[in-house]
């Protein structure tokens, strides 16, 4: 077995890790990142072939079930109505994302305070946003300042995306109904910067993106780490942490490389950016006699309190084309009406509805955003109906923590180095549900508004699986949390988690943003412990 | 194994010609329909009925409603490669261009026009005040 030696080891090249990676080896600390993946080379991108909607129905279809890449691990999902949606490789689902880039609002660290409901962050919005802005200055942020909705923005931005011709139709149904709507912050440069060109609107972010002007961590944070001194090693795929001094510390990471030797990582901290699926998994899968339930896991807390962001899909159809294949697909405009508690709802907290523009032939095929258009005679008479004519509406609800939807360990499943796959156990909750239907109402009144012909609702979208929260809660007490506000594991001093498993509450919105905050702020907090011990 | 007379006839009783439209049958699609299928291709050999390719359309409509309703997870993965395979058809992008204007080659190189955005479209909305809950 080789040993390699860190001062930090990182597992996962993702939003989060990529950005402690390039924290921490700005300041002189030695890095290593261990990511399973490997390099996704964007510059030969599927967009670049007729073919690309095929390379979205297979290698880069987002679930990982069907995708069936080298580096995926299974996960069952049986017990769930969403699938999960992810991708591995340095980027992570970054490699896949639509870019949009809203922050959480302050009132989504105080639903305790405010509504009563779930838990209190044991920090704030103010306390994270230094390291907003910072991150939206490593990523590069087109959107526009002065939207009455939230805070006022102090990083710069380029100028926003446009529109499109579905965009402007849904902003004057919006100004018609007097409701709120603005253009999207997006993680999409429309300015150009070192080795990264401005978006030319092509639209399938989610092939990757040729210019690289979709950020993606391995454009943004991996550049400045590695010319920090960042080591990142691809095809490592980790199997357990173990444990020293009683449980107390992390001893070492034991990983296997893509030919199949074993590799022992030593390391004085290590960060977990494995996602909230994948943290749990390992924390679950590297019991021992110390912890075993699962390290760091005395709280009960390690996988529970699993949340996604439920999706209905609201589409309208036109008359006139709206040619919704131009432009990125996530990005246009978001209306964050009815983002806050309103108890005459029948429901708390809200939801965001957020634009999605047309899709390419196989999607409008496939239903992407609607119906799947049904087979035989009659097809082709309705695929000429919908296609390029369709504008669509997501909402997204709040999804509260429920400590009976988890992640768990499958005791008869293995990724092919023989880890178990995690399994998802996952209910929709009244009040998810309760929100959802309210905001599918006001999705239709938008795009009646609008002056949509037809509208097609797909009430859950099963593909809906993006986003997993909240499986190792940050808080201030041990009993009731795994992780402090700065992400280190009450349990074990060395360890600290990064990813979206710390969130105590989940927004409404995409969590990208929130997440590398938090990740930059805990590198910050690791930086001072190392200089103090130094 | 399906042949690919069979597979032949399954698209074309999914994707029928019409007018300008090709029979998806006709295109030579079935390697790649097998291709795609991968492990679900020899559940839908197992499933149709024998002599499926030498049926009647009304006959070859009845067998594939009947999967559609008795296996959906199976039927479902079949619409995705059949419809996946013809519209990336360079024949299909050819009829969709002339049919709905739709440009018949890929998003890149070449993008589309990123026109600027105009923030008179925000008069209304900036005349409101801020509406986010301090916290």
């Amino acid at each position: 077995m080789k040993t390699l030696r860190a001062t930090v080891a990182i597992i996962g090249a993702g939003a989060s890790g990529g950005a402690v990676a390039w924290r921490l080896a700005s300041a002189g600390i030695d890095v290593l990142c261990l990511e399973q993946g490997d390099r996704l080379d964007q510059a030969r991108s599927p967009a670049l072939g007729h073919d690309w909607e095929r390379a979205l129905q297979t290698r880069f279809h987002p679930d990982p079930n069907i995708r069936r890449g080298a580096a995926d691990y299974p996960v069952t999902a049986v017990d769930t109505p969403i699938q999960p949606a992810l991708f591995n490789g340095v980027g992570g689902g970054l490699l896949r994302w639509g870019a949009h880039f809203p922050r959480l609002r302050p009132s989504d660290f105080r639903v305790r305070s405010l509504d009563g409901v779930a838990d209190d962050w044991p920090i704030s919005y103010d306390d994270l946003e230094p390291w907003y802005d910072l991150n939206d200055a490593m990523t590069g942020v087109a959107g526009l300042k002065g939207d009455p909705g939230n805070p006022p923005r102090r990083a710069e931005r380029d100028p926003p995306l446009p529109l499109g011709l579905g965009g402007l139709r849904l902003a004057a149904g919006f100004d018609a109904l007097g409701w709120h709507w603005w253009p999207s912050d997006a993680a999409i440069l429309t300015r150009p910067r070192p080795g990264r060109a401005p978006c030319n609107n092509c639209g399938p972010c989610g092939v990757g993106c040729v210019r690289g002007a979709r950020a993606s961590a391995d454009n943004t944070y991996w550049p400045a780490a590695l010319a920090a001194g960042a080591r990142l090693a691809t095809g490592m795929r980790v199997l357990r942490l173990t444990t020293s001094d009683g449980g107390r510390c992390i001893a070492a990471i034991e990983t296997v490389d893509r030919s199949g030797t074993r590799v022992r990582i030593e390391s004085d901290i290590v960060v977990l950016a494995a996602s909230g699926l994948g943290t749990p998994r390992l924390l679950l899968a590297s019991a021992d006699r110390h912890h075993p339930d699962g390290l760091a896991n005395a709280s009960g807390l390690v996988g529970r309190r699993l949340m996604h962001h439920p999706t209905a899909i609201v589409t309208g159809v036109f008359d006139a084309r709206l040619d919704g294949h131009k432009g990125p697909f996530a990005c246009a405009l978001y209306s964050q009406e009815f983002y806050e508690t309103d108890r005459s709802r029948g429901c708390v907290r809200g939801v965001q509805l957020q634009m999605l523009r047309g899709s390419g032939p196989v999607a409008t095929a496939l239903g992407g955003y609607m119906r799947r258009l049904d087979w035989g005679r009659g097809h082709h008479r309705d695929f000429v109906r919908q296609f390029a004519r369709g504008a669509t509406l997501t909402v997204t609800a709040e999804d509260l923590p429920d400590a009976e939807n988890r992640v768990t360990l499958d005791a008869t499943r293995a990724d092919s180095d023989g880890l178990a796959a995690p399994r998802l156990g996952y209910r929709l909750s009244e009040n998810s549900r309760r929100l959802l239907d309210f905001g599918i109402a006001r999705a239709r009144e938008a795009l009646t508004a609008a002056g949509a012909r037809e509208i097609a609702v797909n009430p859950l979208s099963r593909m809906a699986g993006f986003h997993f929260l909240g499986t190792a809660r940050m808080g201030d007490d041990p009993s009731s949390s795994v992780v402090d506000g700065e992400g280190r594991c009450h349990a074990i001093a060395n360890l600290s988690i990064v990813d979206g498993s710390v969130f105590v509450t989940a927004g409404a919105v995409n969590p990208t943003p929130t997440i590398q905050a938090f990740a930059l702020r805990a590198a910050d907090s690791i930086r001072a412990r190392l200089k103090e011990h130094a | 194994m399906t042949s690919d007379a069979t597979l032949d006839a399954v698209l074309s009783t999914l994707l029928p010609g019409d007018g300008p439209w090709p029979d998806a049958g006709t295109l030579g699609l079935a390697a790649t329909l097998r291709a795609d299928l991968g492990d679900h291709a020899a559940a839908l050999h197992a499933t149709l009925p024998p002599g499926f390719a030498a049926s009647d359309e009304a006959a070859r409509v009845a067998a594939l409603r009947t999967l559609e309703v008795g296996q959906p997870a199976l039927f479902e993965r079949l619409i995705a490669v059949a419809y996946t395979a013809y519209y990336v058809d360079a024949r299909v992008r050819a009829t969709i261009e002339r049919e709905t204007g739709y440009e018949n080659r890929p998003p890149q190189p070449l993008g589309y026009v990123l026109e600027p955005f105009d923030e008179r479209l925000l008069d209304r909305q900036r005349q409101r005040a801020p509406f986010w809950r301090h916290a």
